[in-house]
């Protein structure tokens, strides 16, 4: 396989790597939400975060893959395990390998979900919302694409998308319908007999 | 028989959800697969250097009329002098495309 297809191949994993962990931060905060409708059961949203997660993982891998065997650049194996090792725009592609760490860290936690126990895999779990805008500022920093006309548009899309999802899930209230029992027994539990 | 008639009608709804959830991350795969292929497409497209109404490309136009103007010098040299060997026009020429710095030997042609 010839280095320019490697290297062409590189930027559009990159970029559907991009669309499809979006869309993934996008399940995974409207799944608390609890959404069903006719034809769409409640499971169905998070039993799709999850195969678009590890969907992500392989396009990722893909990205990764032929960024190091391309022999133009020269990366190595190392850049794509120890971050900032990298020779060449250090500090971006450094942002790439954590980024893809911590993806890697949160779907393997929640394939042991069972085995670390809840309170874990939902701890790691919140590093999503760290590994997302470090992947995205990975390829504004990094991609050759990056003042691009089409990365632009996309990344805008991408970027409006999981705010919006953020906003609206922020702005509904709790769809547990004992969040305000459960509080209420919290206080009272906290509560000392003297009060 | 009603409770029986409830839970098959909840199990049919189930495999109806799993079957579109299958669809769905089907048509996604594939969709990524396509996305790669157009994604990179665009990138070679847009690429500097590739458009025609890139800046790069008018760097690339002037170097390659630096090459053609290499060559005609060394096809006059070559025409001037007979006597001269021709392997030293060779080399110059198959240098052009490597090395357009070799504009020198134009200068000092002239």
């Amino acid at each position: 396989m010839s280095d320019i297809v490697l290297w062409y191949t590189t930027r559009g994993a990159g970029a559907v790597s991009m669309i499809l962990l979006s869309a993934v931060v996008i399940l995974g905060v409207l799944s608390t939400l609890r959404f069903q409708g006719s034809g769409w059961p409640r499971f169905l949203t998070p039993a799709l975060h999850r195969n678009l997660a590890l969907m992500t993982l392989v396009f990722l891998g893909l990205h990764i893959v032929t960024a190091v065997v391309d022999p133009f650049t020269h990366l190595g194996w190392l850049t794509a395990v120890v971050p900032f090792s990298s020779y060449y725009r250090t500090f971006w592609l450094g942002l790439g390998t954590i980024s893809f760490e911590l993806l890697a860290a949160i779907v393997a936690t929640s394939l042991l979900r069972g085995v670390i126990g809840q309170a874990a895999w939902r701890a790691i779990h919140w590093l999503a919302y760290a590994s997302w805008p470090v992947a995205v500022i990975h390829g504004f920093g990094t991609g050759t694409d990056a003042l691009s006309g089409w990365f632009i548009v996309l990344s805008i899309v991408c970027v409006g998308s999981v705010v919006i999802a953020i906003a609206y899930r922020m702005v509904q209230p709790s769809p547990d319908l004992l969040t305000s029992a459960r509080s209420e027994f919290r206080s009272a539990v906290s509560r000392k007999p003297d009060q | 028989m009603e409770s029986t008639q409830v839970a098959e009608a909840r199990i049919r709804a189930r495999d109806n959800a799993l079957s579109l959830l299958n669809n769905i991350t089907a048509y996604t795969a594939f969709a990524a697969v396509a996305g790669v292929g157009i994604f990179g497409t665009v990138s070679a497209l847009t690429i500097p250097g590739v458009s025609a109404s890139s800046s790069s490309g008018a760097t690339a136009s002037v170097a390659t009329s630096g090459a053609t103007v290499i060559a005609a010098t060394s096809n006059s040299s070559d025409s001037s002098s007979s006597s001269s060997p021709s392997s030293g026009l060779s080399a110059s020429s198959g240098s052009v495309s490597s090395s357009s710095s070799s504009a020198v030997a134009v200068s000092g042609g002239s």
